[in-house]
């Protein structure tokens, strides 16, 4: 009897977490396991994939600087993406926050708009109006404001825009957040006492939302290292990034194992990112917030 | 010349009129209560005062100038917030400090300050805490010394004790005024409870409606209010609805059902129909003979220091405590005689009984 109650009371959470977990193992972790142990296979022109267990695909990575500038390229851009998206997003989330209906709600609209749209369409989109016959080169050569176009198709700094475009939304939601649980009081007692408004910002809102703003930067950093369509589409072949990289490695050279390699070790350097970054903060603010 | 003076503000959003032409002056040091159900305007009166709320008419004057256009925050005013609103990300020593660095105050003088208000509010050992680690009376100091340690010309005081439990709110009401009179800053409490606004304040401002319905000392507000509102609202009060009978020399005769009271001289015509209020204080139990009216118990409630009972007479039903002298009182149920004397009954002209 009183073991039938112990097994009643186990069994119910297993199977009510039972379809995602399957869900989960089936669709992620098969693949990743698989990716993993393809890694670790060699490649011949002429033969294909050859079964095995070797470190050769990981070698090649480290060894060659070719793949050296795509990695720091990668994470450079993720840095500068996320830098942007804090610093933009952050005074974004505040205004919103500081916004009354129907203002708010279509302002939170207009930041969920590139979540909305298929990134191949948004990328595209993007292409016209940056390309160098594009909407934006056409309206300024048209004004006589600039002689010759201004190259950001094919450039970081095109990439770099397109990103910040598409993940600024994580970052307002994020910071957003934060600013719900902040007591409306606080900035007013901050003004009472003398600050400026700039200063209650800096010194009493910016350190409140400091949470909302890390997991924000956490989300696009992540998002932006693994970003594979908007580098694809508006790096074109010479801003190679380490998705694109690996998707290349797969499609058109053919190795998958190396492909597979590189996969792998974005992921791997990722997590160790995210987890020394984590540490860091949590270490840095475990006294003010909890 | 008052210190403080409020002239004819008024705040409307859109058609809601929220503060309707209020005047008050308040004098420097004293300590002024604005006491009102929730919604009646004292509030936004205060967020006028402070500068969060700009007055659709009126003007706000803080000795002699004219802030109704000045900023928040160079107003020089010291507000504690309800919510206590303090910097969570900061120990209590920096909450304090702010106000000092916004002022440029240099550093040995912020330290000293600090120190010295914190001694004020018995808080000099919890300067490193942060104000998660306080309990709400603790937090209630710390908001307390916040706005004190920057010499505030007016304190605010927006319902600072409502979120405190009732043993805490009695000792901080006591502590609260003793700080204020040894500071001798002229303060403002907003509050919607009356004991906490009589126990603490100079005077009390009665809002209703966003009108001022009476200011005035304590007890004169609560002793002789000048209309329903107020005399419902400061205390409990019998409330009976009758006709002026007769008026001669100093007293009048109000019938209520189908007793004629006696009373003193109120400002009210003969044959008005008038309110008649009598606090339950006022009234005292006696042997049914003795009474100027017979009665019956009909419930009683022990409260410790006195007894309250609701008993049914001629005139309706009448709301009576009593101190508890330790004799035995008179049972539900019992028949029992109610008398006063003339002094304890207000009069008041009559509009519809709406408090």
């Amino acid at each position: 009897m009183a073991e039938d109650t112990a097994r009643s009371r186990i069994l119910p959470p297993y199977l009510l977490s039972a379809p995602a977990l399957l869900l989960y193992l089936g669709l992620f972790m098969a693949p990743l396991v698989m990716t993993l142990m393809l890694s670790f296979n060699s490649f011949d022109f002429y033969k294909g994939i050859l079964p095995g267990f070797g470190f050769g695909n990981y070698l090649e990575v480290v060894t060659d600087e070719y793949f050296h500038e795509v990695f720091l390229r990668t994470f450079g851009i993720s840095l500068a993406v996320t830098l942007l998206c804090a610093l933009l997003g952050t005074p974004e989330a505040y205004i919103l926050h500081r916004m009354r209906n129907p203002w708010k709600s279509l302002f939170m609209l207009a930041i969920l708009g590139p979540l909305l749209i298929s990134v191949v369409v948004r990328t595209l989109g993007w292409a016209l109006l940056i390309g160098d016959s594009g909407v934006l080169n056409e309206a300024l050569l048209g004004a006589g404001l600039i002689d010759e176009p201004i190259h950001l198709i094919f450039t970081t700094t095109g990439v770099i825009i397109a990103l910040v475009h598409v993940l600024i939304p994580f970052m307002v939601l994020s910071v957003w957040a934060s600013l719900q649980k902040l007591d409306p009081a606080v900035e007013q007692a901050g003004l009472s006492l003398g600050a400026s408004q700039f200063t209650v910002l800096r010194r009493i809102v910016v350190p409140q939302v400091m949470p909302g703003i890390l997991s924000g930067c956490l989300i696009v950093f992540a998002l932006t290292a693994s970003a594979f369509a908007t580098p694809a589409i508006l790096g074109g072949r010479r801003i190679k990034v380490v998705a694109t990289t690996a998707y290349d490695e797969y499609l058109n050279t053919l190795n998958w194992p190396l492909g597979a390699a590189i996969a792998v070790l974005l992921l791997i350097a990722n997590v160790i990112i995210i987890a020394t970054y984590n540490k860091v903060i949590e270490k840095k603010y475990a006294q003010a917030f909890q | 010349m008052s210190f403080l003076r409020l002239e004819g503000l008024v705040k409307r959003y859109g058609d809601f009129t929220a503060v309707d032409n209020v005047e008050l002056s308040v004098e420097k040091g004293e300590f002024v209560s604005l006491l009102g159900p929730s919604g009646c305007g004292k509030t936004t009166t205060l967020q006028m005062i402070a500068g969060f709320e700009e007055p659709t008419q009126g003007r706000v004057v803080i000795d002699g100038k004219d802030m109704t256009a000045v900023k928040a925050s160079q107003r020089g005013i010291g507000i504690v917030f309800q919510s206590y609103a303090l910097f969570p990300h900061m120990p209590v020593a920096g909450n304090v400090s702010f106000g000092l660095e916004m002022r440029k105050v240099s550093k040995e003088e912020r330290k000293r300050r600090v120190t010295e208000t914190l001694e004020l509010v018995h808080l000099q050992d919890f300067a490193h805490r942060f104000p998660r680690e306080l309990s709400g009376g603790q937090r209630q100091r710390v908001a307390l010394a916040r706005a004190l340690v920057i010499q505030p010309e007016v304190l605010l005081l927006d319902e600072p004790l409502s979120a405190l439990d009732a043993k805490i709110r009695e000792d901080m009401q006591i502590e609260l005024r003793s700080i204020q009179q040894k500071v001798g800053t002229t303060t403002i409490l907003v509050t919607h409870d009356q004991s906490e606004a009589m126990s603490m304040s100079d005077r009390v401002a009665v809002m209703n409606e966003g009108r001022l319905a009476q200011v005035g000392a304590p007890y004169d507000a609560y002793e002789y209010p000048e209309d329903l509102f107020v005399s419902n609202f400061l205390g409990k009060s019998n409330l009976l609805e009758g006709k002026v009978t007769a008026r001669d020399g100093d007293g009048i005769k109000v019938r209520v059902g189908e007793v004629e009271l006696e009373a003193l001289d109120g400002n009210v015509a003969l044959d008005e129909i008038v309110n008649v209020s009598v606090r339950p204080e006022k009234l005292h139990l006696t042997a049914p003979k003795d009474g100027k009216l017979k009665g019956q118990v009909e419930t009683r409630i022990f409260l410790g220091n006195h007894w309250v009972y609701q008993v049914q007479s001629p005139i309706g039903q009448l709301l009576v405590t009593q101190q508890n002298t330790g004799q035995e009182s008179a049972r539900e149920g019992e028949e029992v005689g109610v008398s006063w004397s003339m002094d304890g009954i207000r009069v008041l002209a009559g509009e519809s009984s709406d408090g």
